[in-house]
């Protein structure tokens, strides 16, 4: 037993395992991201002020490419998730590397339109 | 000829070391002659396991830049590299250099009954059970696990699960819910469906990439996953 | 500070015949503590190098019969079998192979969902039972998992056994090391079994494991307990060069040819009517005699002769050979499907063993032997290919089933402090403390050389001689070694030493049998004394152990039905 370092692991894995190691640490991030992102929204409850003060400091333009980050990070959970799931149940097992490679390009697409649309959004 | 070194992660009992080697290499060197080499000419207290270098028996797998494989197997002029970092197989406790603790491996692969359960044969009275070789197919490339340990040492569940039963008993397992002349599915699905069982599987399916026979224990997991769900529905039902 | 732990049965060695053995023994009372010793996990054994098959009598209805078994036994051992053994282990296979399937063993299988058989080297019926070509792997898998399901078998996996303890002709018990720590264990018991194996490691070219040193049989020799027919080593026909890993004998079932330099079936002219399926010891003396006169084709590894499955097709060798593809591919990068794939005789098998009768039974009361370390002897000069993992199977099970019953006829007999004090000594005080100046790897590698040039196919008076004096000053040398790794855990240098020991041990009875048969047989084949002797040669050797060297008596061979005829294929 190694312990969580066993999670991550990069010499001598296949492709497979980087997407597994990749989507832990996506959880992991998700996880923070979800309990900081339900704190701020919660904020309302001490006040207008507070939740203001709150907003504009994390909705700058200086921190829109943490937020493409973010982005990307849910893509890619979500549609390696997918392909975990079909793996999971027997299903299209066979073409798992084909999976692999097929839904990660689909996370990168939608990653480069949502940044897309999120600076036409902010910046006008 | 070329020289290759070894460099190798020994481990005496107390202190844990790198030691390299330089081995002298020709064409269809494999890496278990490499390790007599040093054994027979160089330090005389390098332990490892090692039997059948023909790859049947699964004693000498070991871990070379990170990758488990067999010693017997791997020439080492393909490995394509100057310098070897070998190591033993990980998630198992190490003995003594490259050997690993395997009686947790057995007890586990015990504990889902890895034998053909019927309640109409007997000892004293043997009979010729039927079987085409269409079910045989169906069975027989599980068969092949030679228990080396390379699926439990990449699995990243058995990192941090001690007790999770890995890719190769699951595999056991699967094996014989799927043998045509066996009786004993539940009992199986009951071992595995625990909370060491098939669950702690989440597909990093690496198991599948380093097995030095090509069986797919990701593919026997992930089937006995489906079977355990239908079973555990059942069970819920009954 | 010794261990002792008591069980009725102790078994040593886990591979085909000792799995079989304590299943048997489980099987006839619930009530007795069966032990299993083994130097290994039990799926690690020798046995899963096994690959052709298993000959049994199945289909008598289709034109086999018993008696059609025991005479082809008993002609291809070279009329040096127990006739009475033989009949009686070809009667009690069938149950065997119907014991396996009800356990699990994946056995090849024909269109109709019965058990197939393959053709064999001297077998006149297709009666060789098999499981793609990965038998033994499949039969030791079956028997391992069979054996987890009896709760009185114990398993004492990677313990090192190094002596017997024998009071008054009767057994004692066993001393082992438990590799992982290093103490010395005592097990007393009622009943010992011996399935240790072969000696086939004294030869460099092989196609034993690693692991296959003499073990059992040099501490039984040591112990009193004489061995039997020993220089009769077989030598299997198809080697890989240049591992020595084994080319199945079913490559010819399935219809291989051998060809030489010129690429003749060269077989036509040794054995016109089996040609490559006749029995080993003529079919690797003839690829010798090609090699020796010139024929052989020439590599960096020396010469070797041509196996040739190109005729045989693709889905044929996946389906019935594919162990094989894989060994040829990974090892020579040779694909058998389209080239030739280069092979030579190699060390394979030991028919001697120590002397047992029908029942397993040694001269120490209590101690039993079974499978290849043991004589009955079932394959006398030289042994069938598919019958040695039947032998296993069947004297495996007689063993267990005898040595349970003497346990529950008997009590313990103590082995005394005193005694397992001295083990410990002799062991870790004087072998292991000891300081000298020879690396007894070098002399592990000179004795391969000296059994290689020595003792191999062509045997003659001179050079065996020669060969005996080596092994002599081998042994001399062997006193002045140093082991290298001082700590008790886990120290594989103390083991690979010991077992240097053993099979110096055994070398010298191999030696000292050949060299005193003044006849041909079988496996042993003499260019000075080309022939066969009925006359004076009828009998099996047995060596007892001395401090100057084996001491050779003999014993009649058991004739029941069949008059010593020429042997001709």
């Amino acid at each position: 037993m190694v312990g969580v370092k066993g999670w991550f692991r990069i010499r001598g894995v296949s492709l497979q395992s980087l997407a597994f190691s990749l989507q832990r640490l996506t959880g992991i991030i998700l996880l923070i991201y979800l309990v900081a992102h339900l704190s701020y929204l919660t904020s309302i409850r001490l006040g207008e002020e507070v939740y203001t003060a709150f907003i504009s400091l994390t909705v700058r333009p200086e921190t829109l490419p943490l937020d493409s980050l973010l982005f990307l990070v849910i893509f890619y959970h979500a549609f390696n998730g997918l392909r975990v799931v079909l793996n999971e149940f027997g299903i299209l097992y066979e073409y798992r590397r084909a999976l692999l490679y097929i839904l990660a390009a689909l996370a990168v697409i939608c990653w480069l339109w949502s940044t897309y649309v999120m600076y036409i959004y902010v910046m006008g | 000829m070329e020289e290759v070194i070894f460099n190798i992660r020994r481990f005496n009992g107390i202190n844990s070391y790198w030691q390299r080697f330089k081995v002298p290499v020709k064409r269809g060197m494999t890496l278990l002659e490499g390790l007599y080499y040093i054994k027979e000419n160089l330090d005389g207290s390098l332990a490892f396991r090692a039997s059948c270098r023909m790859g049947i028996c699964g004693s000498c797998a070991v871990r070379v830049n990170g990758k488990p494989m067999l010693a017997c197997e791997t020439q080492i002029l393909n490995l394509k590299a100057k310098k070897l970092d070998i190591e033993p197989l990980d998630n198992m406790r190490v003995l003594k250099d490259l050997i690993v603790d395997f009686d947790d491996f057995f007890k586990k692969h015990e504990a889902v009954k890895p034998y053909l359960i019927r309640d109409d044969v007997f000892y004293s009275k043997p009979v010729e059970l039927l079987q085409t070789p269409k079910e045989l197919k169906e069975y027989y490339n599980f068969t092949l696990c030679i228990k080396c340990g390379s699926c439990y040492s990449m699995c990243p569940a058995a990192s941090t699960r001690g007790d999770y039963l890995g890719p190769a008993t699951i595999t056991a397992a699967y094996r014989f819910c799927a043998d045509s002349r066996d009786k004993g599915k539940n009992e199986r699905l009951e071992a595995v469906s625990g909370t060491n069982g098939v669950w702690r599987c989440h597909f990093a399916a690496e198991c599948s990439e380093v097995c030095p026979k090509k069986i797919e224990p990701a593919k026997a997991v992930q089937k006995m996953r489906k079977s355990a769900a239908g079973y555990m529905i059942k069970k819920i039902f009954r | 500070m010794v261990e002792k732990v008591k069980h009725d049965v102790v078994i040593v060695g886990a591979g085909l015949a000792g799995l079989r053995a304590a299943i048997a023994a489980a099987e006839k009372s619930r009530k007795i503590s069966i032990a299993l010793i083994a130097k290994t996990y039990p799926i690690r054994c020798h046995s899963t190098c096994a690959e052709g098959g298993t000959a049994a009598v199945l289909r008598p209805e289709e034109g086999d019969s018993f008696d059609l078994h025991a005479w082809d036994t008993v002609k291809g051992a070279d009329f040096l079998a127990d006739q009475d053994a033989v009949e009686f282990f070809v009667r009690e296979m069938p149950k065997e192979i119907l014991l396996l399937d009800n356990w699990g063993c994946p056995w090849s299988r024909r269109e109709d969902g019965k058990i197939a058989q393959r053709a064999f080297g001297g077998h006149s019926f297709n009666r060789t039972v098999f499981a793609a070509d990965r038998t033994g792997f499949h039969e030791v898998h079956t028997l391992y998992e069979r054996s987890l399901i009896y709760p009185n078998i114990v398993r004492y996996d990677e313990h090192f056994v190094t002596n017997l303890f024998i009071e008054n002709g009767r057994i004692k018990g066993v001393s082992a090391i438990r590799l992982k720590t290093g103490d010395l264990i005592i097990f007393e018991a009622k009943a010992v079994i011996f399935a240790t194996g072969g000696a086939g490691r004294l030869y460099g070219f092989t196609t034993y494991s690693h692991q296959v040193t003499a073990d059992g049989l040099a501490i039984a020799y040591r112990a009193g307990v004489p061995l039997k027919d020993m220089e009769f080593i077989q030598f299997h026909p198809t080697g890989l060069v240049p591992s020595g890993i084994l080319m199945s004998e079913a490559c010819r079932g399935e219809g291989g040819y051998l060809r030489n330099k010129y690429g003749e079936r060269f077989m036509e002219k040794y054995a016109p009517q089996k040609m490559e399926l006749a029995p080993r010891d003529v079919v690797a003396r003839a690829m010798w005699q090609e090699i020796l006169e010139g024929r052989g084709i020439e590599s960096e590894h020396g010469p070797y002769i041509a196996l040739d499955l190109t005729h045989l097709g693709e889905e044929k060798i996946e389906e019935r050979l594919p162990l094989i593809r894989e060994a040829a591919k990974k090892f020579v990068g040779v694909d058998p499907v389209e080239e030739l794939i280069p092979v030579r005789p190699v060390a394979h098998y030991t028919m001697g063993g120590i002397h047992t009768n029908v029942k397993c039974e040694t001269p120490v009361k209590g101690f039993y032997a079974a499978g290849e370390c043991a004589c009955v002897s079932v394959h006398g000069a030289n042994r069938l290919g598919s019958n040695s993992t039947a032998e296993c199977l069947v004297f495996g099970r007689v063993a267990g089933e005898q040595a349970a019953e003497f346990a529950l006829k008997t009590d313990f007999k103590e082995i005394k402090k005193e005694e397992a004090e001295a083990e410990e000594k002799r062991i870790f005080d004087e072998f292991l403390g000891r300081s000298g100046d020879e690396n007894p790897y070098d002399i592990k590698r000179e004795l391969n050389k000296v059994m290689e040039k020595h003792f191999w196919i062509f045997r003659t008076g001179d050079e065996m001689k020669e060969g005996i004096k080596k092994i002599k000053q081998l042994k001399e040398r062997y006193k002045n070694i140093e082991i290298v790794d001082k700590r008790r855990g886990f120290n594989t240098d103390l083991l690979q030493s010991m077992e240097i020991g053993f099979m110096l041990d055994v070398a010298e009875v191999v030696a000292i049998g050949a060299y005193t048969r003044t006849e041909s047989r079988g496996a042993h084949y003499r260019l000075d004394y080309p022939n066969r002797d009925d006359k004076n040669w009828l009998k099996h050797t047995l060596a007892y152990y001395t401090p100057e060297g084996p001491k050779l008596d003999y014993i009649p061979v058991t004739i029941t039905r069949w008059e010593p005829v020429e042997r001709k294929y």
